[in-house]
């Protein structure tokens, strides 16, 4: 059965969590352990969707350190007050 | 405010000199930016010291967009706290630079309102440069800019805004309509743009003929360069004109022809353009003489880059020569199929002329589909490391002879 | 932050360059016939129709605050029927009809400091990226040498007095934000010294994994530091790219007594002639020397002489150079050959000189 758009950022925001400051996962990372995680029941296109639910709510942000990637929200270090 | 200038000793020396001075734009910017007045004190500061004080951030943006906005910080928000934010946005040009002044003056009191009020007329990627403004200030520039129709361009792991040549708008030796072309493709692919979902940066950029305006082969991940199929257009008469006028054509235009392909007898040229490569020198010499053929598209070329990481490339053949006409069908296709087998394998950083480089661009061109020719090599290659896939196995040649 | 997702407005892209297309432009679309240079900085185009449109080009410097914006405005209501624009290497160009316009507004461009040029066998204006005033790697300022080299090369630009064209362009670091790698000539921000690395903070800010995998020489390698999870740089294999810094803010690499530029020669990207050819090495170091870079202007200065009283017409740097061969180049410029002229990276041994055509 197909996974829905929530079901599957829920998935990729509980990877990006797990990940923390470990390790930086890129867009296709994310897609990639969706299709690992799910088969059939997911495509490019539905984690393209989600990718961008998780963004526009707010949950997770692109950052960019030498190639864009999809963290938690979090002040960075280089930043000022 | 003026009295609030710093003191800016090495600065004012370059106040001085005939060409327009980056230091009195600050200044005037600084008579009503406290931003400019910190910027200038940290500035000569490093013009002291001979170090910059940035610090490079990677989070800031609007909200649900992946790039448009390169984060920056002062590395001495103590001294000069007005720039301790003091983030870039990259607005998306209207194609060939055109504006009117309508346009632009909307553009300057937004960024009166919001930023520094310095801007670059226009970065190296062809955006619009919004030049140092705070986090708070980012959402409602986009709010504001929204409302006059201006969208944020690209940075980051995305489609990098495409640019191009004034094509048409201005020039004869045009052979695509490269705004119209660039347009099309901006908004063809909007969400590439601004949610960076590849490996790293990818460039578009347009030149209308050979002479590449815009450095599309030295920099496009995707250099698509007019060019013509048929004879050059000849006026003869036009050539005796500028052969009256003082041009040697043998020595100006025959002798430069790097295909050897045409002679003046004194008073006609004569072009075998069978072995014209469309250099553009004689063209560019007689403009008013001759001019590209009439059956005109591209050569598109891919893979550009500057030297970070595996050094530097220029683009190379993938089409010889393509009609360019909406809805440019072949070249979205092309597009997307490469951009699919990129993200599937390519690295982080690694740009789309080093993942060819990396896969082989026999291996690559397979995998979207695309025949090779001649065209797309210098030379066949030199060494014989072949790494051959297909061989005959026994019995092979009566199934031939069956299947046929 | 309060955004409202559901009613904000995205993905409206640039707005449609129609709308800003003066009606000459939009009337002779794709029906110019041939242009002819008028003067240094005026061209007419001239279109199928017979309708003949004037451009004016003068130089802007790149960075300019909304003060000078709004002044362009002004001349382009003035004189263009409100248009304007600007072109791939940061000039502004006044769009006229009317003929009996271009010298009044010459004369407001110039009252201005601005000065009218960069078309036909001239030096345009350099294409730089931010330098000091903006970047975090940049090895050198941008805008205050372009603003020294073209103070000296400014009757280049005035004027149309060049064997060819010479396309000079700026990077502060080897990212080369502006892409200077195939220009007559490119100077180029460097660093000389490997990274400094802030092992207290390094594993906070940066992925261990991406920093190795950033460097080009594979020259950094993770490793354990004071009991913290950090990097190591093998030193001699750095060549200074800042490629890690810009991957990871705890690996510094400015450093105000190595840092400085490089000049290269030869390259370019249009077709005409010649294919397109990279920029070589000419000159691997020059100190900064802020604020008037004395140093760098005279060794322009230098390459662009020579090339102007020895090239043939229409010869490129790259094409002149060619054909005298690089030893000349060297002995004429009185540039000293170093061991740094040589290069060692991938693919180094296709630029040795393999065959014994050389001139003595």
């Amino acid at each position: 059965m197909a996974k829905s758009v929530e079901e599957i950022a829920e998935a990729m925001f509980n990877l990006v969590k797990e990940a923390g400051s470990q390790k930086k996962l890129k867009p296709m990372d994310l897609t990639k352990s969706m299709i690992q995680m799910f088969g059939d029941e997911v495509d490019k296109k539905i984690c393209k969707e989600a990718i961008k639910q998780l963004i526009n709510s707010g949950r997770c942000v692109y950052t960019y350190f030498g190639g864009s990637f999809i963290e938690l929200p979090h002040r960075e270090g280089a930043a000022n007050d | 405010m003026a009295d609030n200038l710093p003191e800016t000793p090495l600065l004012n020396e370059l106040e001085k000199g005939a060409w327009p001075s980056f230091v009195k734009e600050i200044k005037m910017a600084a008579k009503r930016s406290p931003m400019c007045q910190d910027l200038l004190g940290q500035l000569e500061q490093s013009y002291r010291e001979k170090i910059g004080y940035w610090k490079h951030g990677g989070i800031v943006g609007v909200m649900g967009y992946g790039g448009g906005v390169i984060g920056r910080y002062s590395a001495l928000p103590d001294k000069y706290p007005k720039v301790s934010h003091f983030h870039t946005m990259r607005i998306n040009q209207p194609a060939g630079w055109y504006y009117t002044s309508k346009a632009l003056r909307d553009i300057c009191d937004i960024w009166e309102k919001r930023g520094s009020g310095l801007t670059n007329m226009h970065g190296s990627t062809g955006d619009i440069i919004l030049l140092g403004t705070t986090t708070d200030q980012l959402e409602p520039t986009f709010e504001d800019l929204s409302k006059i129709d201006f969208d944020i361009g690209g940075s980051g792991s995305d489609l990098r805004t495409p640019s191009c040549c004034c094509g048409m708008s201005r020039c004869e030796w045009a052979c695509y309509d490269t705004m119209a072309l660039t347009y099309d493709l901006t908004m063809h692919y909007q969400d590439e743009l601004h949610r960076p979902a590849f490996p790293y940066k990818f460039k578009f950029k347009m030149s209308g003929c050979p002479n590449d305006c815009v450095a599309s082969i030295a920099r496009a991940d995707m250099s698509i360069i007019g060019t013509w199929r048929d004879d050059i257009q000849v006026d003869q008469d036009a050539v005796r004109e500028y052969a009256d006028k003082g041009l040697d054509i043998t020595s100006d235009v025959v002798n430069n022809c790097p295909s050897k392909c045409m002679d003046w007898d004194g008073k006609e040229l004569h072009i075998d353009n069978s072995f014209c490569v469309r250099c553009m020198h004689c063209i560019n010499v007689m403009p008013k003489a001759l001019r590209p053929g009439k059956d005109r598209g591209a050569t598109i070329l891919i893979g550009s880059k500057a030297p970070i990481i595996e050094g530097a490339f220029l683009s190379s053949v993938l089409f010889p020569f393509i009609k360019i006409e909406p809805p440019y069908s072949k070249i979205k296709d092309t597009v997307d199929k490469m951009w699919d087998v990129w993200c599937e394998e390519g690295k982080n950083r690694e740009r789309i002329g080093e993942f060819i480089q990396r896969v082989g661009l026999g291996n690559f061109l397979e995998a979207i589909e695309i025949d090779p020719v001649p065209e797309m090599v210098a030379h066949p290659r030199e060494n014989p490391y072949v790494f051959y896939e297909e061989y005959f196995e026994e019995g092979d040649d009566d199934e031939e002879e069956e299947e046929s | 932050m309060a955004v409202d997702m559901s009613k904000r407005r995205t993905d409206y892209g640039p707005p449609h360059y129609e709308r800003f297309l003066p009606p000459i432009i939009k009337e002779n679309y794709g029906k110019w016939k041939y242009h002819e240079i008028l003067k240094p900085g005026v061209m007419v185009h001239v279109s199928e129709s017979g309708a003949e449109l004037y451009t004016v080009r003068s130089a802007s410097g790149r960075l300019i605050s909304i003060d000078k914006i709004r002044i362009y405005c002004d001349l382009a209501d003035k004189y263009c029927g409100g248009y304007i624009r600007f072109t791939s290497r940061h000039n502004v160009e006044f769009l006229l009809t009317k003929k009996e316009n271009i010298d009044p507004l010459i004369k407001d461009l110039k009252a201005l400091g601005h000065p009218v040029g960069g078309i036909g066998n001239s030096i345009t204006s350099i294409v730089h990226t931010q330098g000091w005033v903006h970047c975090h790697s940049a090895a050198t300022d941008a805008s205050g040498i372009v603003k020294c080299v073209m103070d000296d090369l400014i009757e280049y630009f005035e004027n149309m007095k060049l064997p060819g064209k010479l396309r000079i362009a700026l990077a502060c670091c080897l990212n080369m934000c502006g892409a200077v790698h195939c220009s007559d000539i490119a100077i180029l921000g460097v660093h000389r010294r490997p990274p400094r690395i802030d092992h207290a903070n390094l594993k906070n800010v940066c992925e261990i994994p991406n920093v190795s995998a950033s460097c080009p020489t594979a020259a950094i390698r993770p490793a354990t530091v004071n009991g913290k999870p950090s990097v190591e740089v093998i030193e001699e294999r750095c060549m200074f790219c800042a490629n890690c810094y810009t991957v990871c803010p705890a690996m510094p690499l400015n450093d105000p007594l190595n840092d400085g530029v490089s000049i290269w020669v030869g390259g370019k990207v249009s077709n005409a002639r010649s294919e397109p050819m990279f920029s070589k090495l000419a000159i691997p170091f020059i100190p900064n020397n802020p604020p008037r870079w004395p140093e760098v202007t005279g060794a322009i200065r230098n390459i662009v002489e020579l090339w102007a009283k020895n090239a043939r017409k229409y010869e490129r740097m790259g094409e002149w150079i060619n054909r005298i061969g690089w030893p000349k180049f060297f002995r004429m410029t009185g540039i000293e050959f170093r061991k740094e002229h040589i290069d060692d990276f991938k693919h180094a041994g296709l630029t040795f000189k393999r065959s014994t055509h050389l001139t003595f």
